[in-house]
């Protein structure tokens, strides 16, 4: 359950290490945003000497979330933390290497590019 | 339907070995085979096999095709085919060929499946995801900048394969802390 002003981790190389996100892309009234979902979000937090910089405006696509996630055969998945990934506004993935462990969901919903890079699926 | 007979498989592996920790391992690759059972049985009739799939994109002059296999390191696909593009036009291009190869195949079929293409207007990077092989075409900078090969060659390998934590299919109960005293049951 994401939301406008929630902290997130950043689950890439990218050079980005604390987002907040900003905006929920998609709808125009939306509440909450899930894994999956596309977001507009702030640099809150930055790697030193990366092309990212704070307080620059991204987008990013949420790869882990607290919230738990269920699936049709009755398997539901929760992390520890909200996590998500940079990406630029064709999709292309901002880092080159995705950490920890994302949902299969992301394939359905047309983010193979980060599946890919992905050392784990769950 | 393939839904329901996999949950109810599911739901009747964690019933007849729950116990021990050898019993966990033993369910968890179960899990797994049978995830991988359901995702390639379930592989559409229109989808590319490798052989197709490299003589398309020898025909469109794509460079250094290198096929990976990945069936041990992770178990949703089972082959990584990697090729480049020489401009975004020629990547596109490399996309719009496996497409009408895909439609050419299920010409007069009653219901046209398609692979999922992601990354078609941007052509820098387009992926093709026909279920068991997964093609990437990439123009030569984003190809050097992302370097799939490695990732799905010697980078996976160090990891071993499919590595889920003990932990992470146990569910531990919550610890008490509070200091209140256990109600007295009289």
């Amino acid at each position: 359950m994401i939301q406008p002003q929630t902290l997130l981790n950043v689950a890439d190389n990218s050079g980005a290490r604390e987002l907040m996100c900003i905006r929920i892309i998609g709808t125009s009234n939306r509440r909450y945003a899930h894994i999956g979902d596309v977001i507009v979000a702030v640099i809150k937090e930055a790697v030193p000497n990366m092309p990212l910089q704070r307080s620059e405006v991204i987008r990013a696509v949420i790869v882990r979330t607290c919230k738990e996630l269920k699936r049709d055969n009755g398997m539901i998945i929760q992390y520890d933390d909200n996590a998500a990934v940079v990406i630029d506004q064709e999709g292309n993935p901002k880092g080159t290497r995705v950490f920890g462990a994302i949902a299969r969901e992301l394939r359905q919903l047309n983010f193979t590019k980060i599946v890919s890079l992905a050392p784990e699926v769950l | 339907m393939l839904e329901f007979v996999r949950s109810r498989a599911l739901r009747l592996l964690s019933f007849s070995c729950s116990s021990s920790p050898s019993a966990l391992q033993q369910w968890r690759q179960a899990i797994l085979a049978f995830n991988r059972a359901v995702s390639t049985s379930s592989k559409p009739n229109g989808s590319l096999d490798l052989k197709e799939i490299e003589k398309v994109l020898s025909d469109v002059q794509a460079d250094n095709v290198k096929v990976i296999p990945v069936q041990g390191m992770c178990d949703w696909t089972d082959f990584m085919v990697v090729a480049t593009g020489r401009s975004t036009w020629h990547v596109r291009n490399i996309a719009q060929a496996l497409i009408y190869k895909v439609k050419q195949k299920q010409r007069g079929a009653e219901k046209l499946w398609m692979p999922s293409v992601e990354g078609h207007e941007g052509g820098k990077w387009i992926v093709i995801d026909s279920g068991n092989v997964i093609v990437h075409a990439l123009e030569e900078k984003a190809r050097a900048y992302y370097n799939l090969e490695s990732l799905w060659t010697s980078e996976m390998l160090t990891k071993g394969p499919n590595e889920v934590p003990e932990k992470a299919l146990l569910k531990t109960r919550r610890k008490n802390n509070s200091k209140k005293s256990a109600p007295k049951t009289v």
